[in-house]
């Protein structure tokens, strides 16, 4: 339904998308996900031309939109976009909001228009407020009313642009839930969220952007589950990293252990966790590690914490030479990392960087 | 980690408080280096400790050792955490905890 091969925009100091190529199906309901200020918005400001790529090509069923010679009106009937900023008329009543697309574009009759308008406000839940003016609705009304009046032109593809951004959090759920519903109706829709659960509730597919490129495609289970690239783990883990190195005998000991117990109180890590994973740093890193690593030491903890699981992924990467811990000689150590760690792995060494991993996990 | 202690005849008490680890595990050991003398019962208190490493297993291995030679070892008022670090660790076949 959408081809998009090698998108690029650029403005003259930034470029929010540096290469993007990716195929659309009919139906797919997409959410987009990934940190601010990484081209989420444009792509889909791209899609409906709101902004004009500066260079690869969008085709939309057949035709290519980035052609200068196609009819774009004809295109973007059949996508309605749906904005943060709800752009109703203020000096309309909610039910002509609605009706003025079909009957002004569309050309239908009014009547037609006003009946389906109120199907689609009773679909939105908002039947009682078609006479209202929408300076007379809340935040999440008026969102809901701006989706009734995106459907009111049958589009064949929605795009939601942070459609709750701008709303009050006690708004959220009523313009979720509406999305939700719309969702299972066969509509291809692209929503850019920040709302991760619903984005792993209804979706199909999520796309994470990072940095200008679509970083990581996949379904929510693989995204939101099983993640396989790093910024992308570290995004789903909303942040709830921790990094750290030690690149000196002489560190900090206890300035680490005090950067690991605020770690663990600013994202309220259960007291428990915390525990292990001081006791990890100390006989892993340096107990074990410490003696058999070159003079040049360089130990690098990147550890992320998920609530849903309550459970820390502690990544353990350092130089020298191929070293497993478990060949260690210090046996009490080790008894102590395996006794903190749900999951104890050694990866491997990479000759490429000259780095052994060892990944842990640390439950209560 | 505090440290406190009281030498009665032959019988040394100590008390720790905090953390026995890496950075204060030799603490520890040069107060029993200084202080084991031949004091035939050495009684550890660990209601305070929050925290025990390797490093700090190593000392009480030390001092458990010199003690076999010349009389007890106690420690007592171990909490829960420790508790499993000991038994983890294989030490409460070797420590004698009350």
């Amino acid at each position: 339904m959408i081809q998009i091969s090698h998108l690029r925009k650029e403005y003259a100091s930034v470029t929010p998308l540096k290469d993007i190529s990716v195929e659309i199906k009919k139906g797919e309901v997409i959410s987009i996900i990934g940190p601010s200020g990484t081209g989420k918005s444009t792509l889909l400001r791209c899609i409906n031309l709101l902004e004009t790529p500066t260079g690869g090509e969008i085709v939309i069923d057949g035709e290519t939109i980035t052609d200068k010679k196609c009819k774009i009106h004809l295109v973007r009937r059949k996508m309605g976009m749906v904005f943060q900023g709800f752009h109703l008329f203020s000096h309309m009543t909610i039910i002509e909001n609605i009706m003025a697309g079909p009957v002004d574009l569309l050309h239908k009759p009014r009547q037609e228009a006003y009946e389906r308008g109120m199907e689609l406000l009773r679909m939105v839940g908002l039947a009682d407020k078609a006479l209202a003016f929408a300076d007379e609705l809340s935040g999440g009304q008026k969102q809901r009313a701006a989706i009734a009046r995106t459907l009111s032109m049958e589009p064949e593809i929605i795009l939601f642009d942070e459609p709750t951004s701008a709303l009050d959090p006690t708004m959220v759920g009523e313009v979720l839930a509406v999305i939700r519903t719309l969702a299972g109706q066969g509509l291809t829709m692209l929503i850019v969220t920040h709302e991760m659960k619903f984005a792993r509730d209804v979706s199909t597919r999520i796309f994470y952007m990072d940095q200008g490129e679509i970083y990581e495609d996949g379904t929510p289970e693989q995204i939101f589950e099983h993640p396989r690239r790093e910024r992308t783990r570290q995004f789903i883990r909303r942040l709830k990293v921790f990094t750290a190195s030690i690149n000196s005998r002489d560190f900090d000991f206890i300035g680490m252990n005090s950067q690991i117990e605020e770690y663990g109180r600013r994202h309220l890590i259960p007291q428990k966790i915390i525990y292990h994973f001081q006791e990890i740093f100390e006989e892993l890193c340096v107990q074990i590690l410490l003696p058999v690593l070159p003079e040049e030491v360089s130990i690098q903890l990147t550890a992320a914490y998920s609530q849903e699981e309550s459970c820390i992924q502690l990544r353990v990467r350092y130089n020298g030479s191929a070293f497993d811990p478990a060949d260690c000689d210090n046996p009490t150590a080790l008894a102590l990392v395996k006794y903190a760690s749900k999951k104890l792995e050694y990866l491997g060494y990479s000759a490429e960087d000259g780095m052994n991993t060892v990944v842990l996990t640390i439950e209560e | 980690m505090d440290i406190s202690k009281n030498q009665t005849d032959k019988s040394l008490d100590i008390a720790l408080a905090g953390r026995l680890d890496t950075t204060t595990a030799p603490k520890l050991e040069a107060e029993l280096k200084q202080s084991i003398g031949d004091n035939t019962e050495l009684n550890l208190d660990f209601a305070k400790l929050e925290y025990i490493s390797s490093a700090g297993l190593r000392v009480l291995l030390a001092a458990q050792k010199v003690m076999n030679r010349q009389g007890k070892m106690v420690i007592r008022n171990v909490n829960d955490v420790i508790s499993e670090v000991f038994e983890v660790t294989g030490f409460s076949d070797i420590l004698t905890i009350e």
